[in-house]
């Protein structure tokens, strides 16, 4: 009798689910239980109504400004698009708290557009704090990749295309019926969906920018009962409704959106006809007028760091970026480990076992980890592990845990198809050879595996090294980030050292971000 | 009648200089090596490619100077020819009116072509529910619908079978002297249409080799250069 093994992804799946479950028990089972939900009504409320507000706000703003963004540079070919586009680019990979400092330095109380306005002699001053700062700071970081991801649609369009629209004389109008709103109409839900979960659930910048206790989202408002009133039943049941919320838009998301935003091909430049329409022209100009000065001014706030950069460099700086980079790599190995053995789980059940619909909920679980609230699962695994381990020791345990969950994801949608395509490609052989198990691992799935999961493993490095999360909670002089840091600063109105390490975050994470994207397109 | 005389087109890496007449009604197939610049004849034709000075004109008149949609012209592709959130007739009506707001006239008009291309009761159907060889019968119908009197092909059956390969053809050549269009067509299998076409044009290094009928071209001392064209692609 042979005793068969669980699949190491069935393990992972239980795993993952066993700790989110057992976090949960252990902040409602936490010093005699959760008070009832009533006793935090109103202020739930609130956050609520605040948190849904923002976000939708976040989102239409986004989508209006990267839409006009993407369908102007599609249209026009102009010195500089380059550099428009680059941006753009770097915009998408800056960490949240990189972007509350860009909105400090040129909204905030002596930032640049203070100056230029006590130049001009107004110097009533003006405060940045709820929806202004966290809105700016929501469509900066948005705006950009709804910009990439529509234009990268716009560019799927068949050369053909357009090149019949020419043909029948399209009008701007047809041309935007049967080319441009096609692309829009299958991108946008799924972006849209996906800003408006990213901003629902979104921490640094409403930390930073909130400016009062019932401008909160409810990932602050647990932030805020665990930090300042420890009260754990609270926590409880914050965390399970943003989970009970964020999990139905996940589920929503998925199930509406299978395409994964990976990838985007290069095509022959084709003349749009539209392009010599002069309302268009107008409109164009205008809106890439609105783009350059609203993305470039927060963009180029960042550069300044380049003078401070000296001023910086100590012993502390050092030391949190060694921090930084050690837990953005356990985070990203996390992630891809996690990644691999689902996605091969996922293929095992899809192609080998002919059951789907397992395979659906394997390709499903990486993201509800975005539903998760990384803070309620960070306090129930500290209250697991607290008996065994010193504060700050947890929190070297548990940062690249949870920041590796948080990746897992974005590492998942390059992993998974690339481990579909091999197995349709080479299965049968494999299998005709009796090739299985490690040995198929090896010489039938690594030599493919090895550049999207490369590319997955930057890419979760990027987002972890930048992070500024559950660090808030362990943050300190025991333990610090780089992020932790910036925050520090920008607390201390310390705008010169912030802009410094800003640089600094935004440098490593664009390198990563960009080795990443080098990897995912090369060899294929 | 098409007149091109000395067309010249200039890139950093390749340059074509293209003289060539075909006569109003006929069939010409264009053959040749891919990257010979068999599709950027055809280009320049639709009016994509802006030849830097030469003539081009087609009975009598001037097109040099019109936008593609200004030519008498219409063109079906190898692929993605069809837009895939509209219905087959919607996509046929598109060589009629762009808008769409087609009359009854215009709509009947879509029907009968859809019959003469073998696809009645195809109109409500969407591009995504039809095979390869049905989409192109679309693009064919849309192309004669127009009523505009040159038809480009660019390689408008290659990504079929053979035999339905040389159906198409033959449908084709079937409607062009039922309606008395001139056609340009580029094939990579000459053999299809030898026996249709009335002229065969070799296209290698941007330029026109060799132009006259089928027979003619396919026995001249080009023949070992098309069959290593053939067998290339």
């Amino acid at each position: 009798m042979t005793i068969r093994l669980p699949h190491p992804g069935s393990l992972v799946a239980f795993a993952i689910l066993g700790l989110v479950a057992g976090g949960f028990i252990a902040l409602a089972t936490f010093d005699g239980g959760t008070p009832p939900l009533l006793s935090i009504g109103p202020y739930l409320g609130r956050v609520l109504a605040f948190s849904v507000i923002q976000a939708a706000l976040s989102t239409v703003l986004s989508l209006v400004l990267g839409i006009g963004l993407a369908l102007a540079l599609a249209r026009r070919r102009f010195p500089g698009r380059d550099i428009v586009l680059a941006t753009l680019g770097t915009t998408m990979v800056m960490p949240t708290i990189v972007a509350v400092f860009a909105v400090f330095a040129v909204y905030g109380r002596s930032g640049w557009l203070a100056e230029a306005l006590a130049f001009l002699g107004w110097e009533e001053g003006f405060s940045i704090f709820g929806y202004p700062g966290i809105l700016i700071a929501h469509v900066f970081l948005n705006a950009p990749f709804v910009a990439r991801i529509t234009l990268d649609g716009l560019n799927q369009v068949p050369a053909e295309h357009w090149r019949l629209a020419a043909t029948f004389g399209f009008t701007p109008v047809q041309v935007f019926r049967h080319l441009d709103w096609p692309v829009l109409r299958a991108e946008l839900p799924g972006i849209a969906g996906l800003i408006y979960l990213m901003c629902f659930k979104s921490f640094a910048i409403v930390l930073a920018l909130g400016g009062g206790p019932s401008r909160s989202t409810l990932e602050v408002a647990i932030y805020e009962a665990l930090k300042i009133d420890l009260d754990f039943g609270r926590v409880a049941w914050l965390a399970l409704i943003q989970l009970a919320i964020c999990l139905s838009m996940t589920g929503l998301l998925h199930w509406a959106f299978t395409r994964p935003p990976v990838g985007h091909t290069i095509r022959a430049l084709v003349r749009r006809p539209d392009a010599k329409a002069r309302s268009l022209k107008i409109a164009d100009a205008l809106m890439l007028a609105i783009g350059v000065l609203f993305i470039g001014p927060l963009a180029l706030s960042v550069l300044t760091g380049l003078r401070n950069m000296v001023d910086v460099l100590g012993a502390d700086l050092l030391e949190a970026f060694a921090t930084s980079l050690a837990i953005a790599t356990l985070a990203a190995s996390v992630a891809c480990l996690l990644a691999v053995a689902l996605a091969s789980a996922a293929r095992r059940r899809r192609i080998a076992m002919r059951s789907p619909r397992v395979a659906a909920l394997y390709d499903f679980l990486p993201d509800t980890l975005l539903a998760v609230p990384p803070f309620a699962l960070t306090a129930g695994l500290f209250l697991m592990i607290q008996r065994f381990a010193d504060p700050s020791a947890a929190g070297l345990i548990l940062l690249p845990l949870i920041n590796g969950l948080a990746a897992v994801p974005f590492a998942y949608r390059y992993v998974a198809p690339r481990l579909l395509t091999v197995e349709e490609r080479y299965g049968r052989v494999a299998a005709s050879l009796g090739i299985t198990g490690w040995a198929k691992l090896t010489i039938m799935d690594w030599p493919a595996l090895k550049r999207p999961l490369a590319a997955g493993f930057a890419l979760a490095m990027a987002l972890s090294f930048g992070d500024f999360g559950i660090i808030a909670l362990f943050g300190g002089t025991e333990l610090t980030t780089l992020p932790y840091l910036l925050y520090e600063r920008l607390g201390a109105y310390r705008l010169d050292e912030a802009s410094a390490i800003g640089l600094f975050i935004v440098l490593v994470a664009f390198v990563l971000a960009h080795l990443s994207g080098r990897m995912s397109h090369a060899g294929d | 009648m098409l007149v091109i005389e000395n067309c010249r087109l200039t890139w950093p890496d390749f340059a074509a200089d293209y003289s060539l007449s075909v006569k109003a009604g006929s069939l010409c197939a264009v053959i040749g090596p891919s990257g010979g610049g068999k599709t950027t004849l055809l280009h320049m034709i639709a009016g994509f490619e802006t030849p830097e000075d030469g003539t081009l004109a087609f009975n009598g008149q001037d097109l040099m100077p019109l936008e593609p949609a200004k030519r008498p012209m219409a063109i079906v592709f190898q692929d993605h020819n069809l837009f895939p959130h509209l219905s087959v007739a919607q996509n046929v009506g598109l060589g009629l009116r762009p808008s769409l707001r087609l009359t009854a006239d215009e709509k009947h008009l879509i029907a009968e072509m859809l019959d003469s291309v073998g696809l009645h009761g195809f109109a409500s159907r969407k591009p995504g529910e039809m095979s390869g060889g049905q989409r192109q019968r679309v693009a064919l119908a849309r192309a004669l619908v127009s009523g505009r009197p040159l038809i480009l092909l660019d390689e408008p059956f290659s990504s079929l079978d053979p035999g339905l390969r040389r159906d198409m053809i033959l449908l084709a050549d079937k409607l062009r002297r039922k309606r008395s269009v001139t056609m340009l067509m580029t094939i990579h299998t000459p053999e299809d249409v030898a026996d249709v076409a009335d002229q065969m044009v070799f296209v290698a290094d941007g330029k026109v080799v060799a132009s006259g009928p089928p027979a003619a071209v396919l026995n001249s001392s080009l023949a070992p250069r098309i069959a290593a064209a053939v067998s290339d692609s």
